[in-house]
């Protein structure tokens, strides 16, 4: 944390901007959630306001960095399972989404340094942010956490882009926890092609479970449509004293009208853990409506193909209603 | 009561803000540089795009419309060579029957094209930006010379340019108004800006 504000500090005092507000993007992001769960017959809702902010520091020669800075409070009502940083079904946080510098001055052999708090690189979540969207590509799920504290190199260059990250598998806090770690990477083609593929990796301890995956992403689009695809293998030690394999499978398919207000999307999730009785299949279906460049609407419906051990087969709506102002 | 109405009202109607998160915001470092080889970095400058730009563009360009991505705060890169300023560099968007196209502009010191690039683009005949001819439609021009080159509906080019590309008139039309476009934002909100780098 401290490193994180000398960074800050630097980049302030090296900045040829006249005050703070130069080259600052700022919005108040508000959302209310409504998740109805028909296996569970619960009704939950997530409502969440923040600020959202970035900005780029320059110098005389070009731009130095710039930082990105979500902080959201969020209020869970009658949320259950309750997600892992609140106490309770109806808790109520202040919530840190991305909060990191990056530095991108140096040469360009030298990569770009980003220090604090951000998303694994790992998967399409690398090229496609799903922040504060119902669009989901299981990076929490997979990974043990989206966003961790620590340190990133990353460059564009002119025919691929890398990010590589060592954070500190604390999640929300900056700190290592029970020796906790996590070395995340993806290597890929240009992220604005038509055709996008990447490489990625993950090999972390987080809340005590170690996690090693390799994956290969791909996106393709044609016209309006788009075909996406991720398939990850790894193992994991969530059963004790046994590290158990695991492959994973996300296949995309989706549709953007030509004003892109509207967007939909389908998904087949496939999950196959070894000892575990049969795969885990799921389907989600989804849109959102871009009403102005304000107000949001989207809804999802998830429906699992295959019945979990203990427990009944998940059917959930959400539906979410997102301002930005 | 009539406080809170009006200012549901106000942020349903205002139309200046971005409506994906920050964090999704990328640099076009990689297209920056194939426009520009000789760069050695990019210095940003971010504007407001709001609705008094939006009026003006419609007063100039009567018959177009911006998009609603395309209000909100917006980034120019003055491109540098060390201290020296080669050029400037801004993406764009113009609404196509193939979705959203992204071209990337590189723009001289006079506001003429310089050249421009596809950052997307998902025409069939988005090949046609390696066609020498295509381009030299556009580069060299300011915009009292590229809209010379719309037909009376303000909206297309007109027949002379149609006819040197007669196998992609659809695509002609978007990059001329996505030229257009770029060239008369990039005076009326960074022109004051760029004075120090001519």
């Amino acid at each position: 944390m401290k490193l994180l504000f000398l960074t800050l500090y630097l980049l302030l005092s090296t900045s040829a901007d006249a005050d703070i507000t130069d080259n600052l993007r700022w919005s108040l992001d508000a959302s209310a959630r409504i998740n109805v769960n028909n296996a569970t017959n619960n009704t939950s809702g997530i409502y969440a306001l923040g600020l959202d902010t970035h900005k780029v520091f320059t110098g005389p020669t070009g731009d130095i960095g710039y930082t990105v800075a979500q902080l959201y409070f969020t209020k869970l009502s009658n949320h259950t399972p309750f997600p892992w940083m609140f106490d309770s079904k109806n808790d109520s946080e202040f919530i840190i989404r991305e909060a990191h510098v990056n530095y991108t001055a140096g040469p360009s052999w030298l990569p770009n340094i980003r220090l604090g708090h951000f998303t694994f690189p790992f998967g399409l979540e690398e090229s496609i942010d799903t922040n504060g969207r119902l669009l989901d590509y299981h990076h929490g799920k997979n990974l043990g956490a989206k966003l961790d504290w620590g340190l990133g190199l990353n460059k564009v260059l002119k025919h691929l882009e890398y990010s590589m990250s060592y954070t500190l598998g604390g999640k929300d806090k900056p700190q290592s926890i029970n020796n906790s770690y996590a070395l995340s990477g993806r290597i890929g083609s240009l992220s604005f092609h038509d055709f996008v593929i990447g490489f990625s990796f993950f090999d972390g301890e987080i809340d005590n479970i170690k996690r090693k995956k390799v994956a290969i992403d791909w996106q393709y689009y044609w016209g309006t449509w788009g075909i996406l695809g991720e398939i990850a293998l790894g193992k994991d030690n969530k059963q004790k004293y046994q590290w158990q394999k695991e492959k994973t499978a996300l296949l995309e398919l989706n549709k953007t009208s030509i004003n892109e207000r509207l967007k939909l999307y389908t998904q087949y999730v496939f999950l196959d853990r070894e000892l575990e009785i049969a795969p885990q299949r799921l389907i989600n279906m989804g849109l959102s409506y871009q009403l102005n460049s304000k107000l949001e609407v989207s809804m999802s419906a998830r429906k699992q193909l295959t019945t979990p051990k203990s427990a009944e087969k998940e059917a959930l709506f959400r539906l979410q209603l997102r301002l930005r102002y | 009561m009539k406080t809170l109405i009006t200012l549901i009202l106000l942020i349903l109607f205002s139309q200046s803000t971005n409506a994906t998160a920050y964090c999704s915001l990328r640099d076009p470092v990689a297209q920056i540089a194939q426009l520009f080889p000789q760069k050695t970095n990019q210095l940003s400058i971010v504007k407001e795009v709001d609705d008094s730009i939006r009026a003006q563009v419609k007063r100039a360009l009567p018959s177009n419309d911006l998009h609603f991505n395309e209000l909100g705060r917006h980034t120019l890169y003055v491109v540098m060579k060390d201290k020296q300023a080669l050029g400037y560099v801004h993406v764009r968007s113009e609404q196509s029957k193939w979705g959203l196209v992204e071209i990337i502009w590189a723009i001289d010191k006079d506001l003429t094209i310089l050249n421009f690039a596809f950052q997307r683009c998902r025409s069939p005949k988005k090949k046609i930006i390696n066609d020498e001819s295509f381009k030299n439609i556009f580069i060299g021009k300011n915009f009292k010379e590229l809209k010379g080159l719309l037909s009376s509906d303000g909206i297309s080019a007109n027949e002379l340019v149609l006819a040197k590309v007669q196998d992609a008139p659809d695509l002609v039309n978007v990059v001329l108004r996505c030229a257009l476009k770029t060239l008369l934002i990039t005076e009326i909100l960074w022109g004051t800006d760029l004075e120090s780098f001519k």
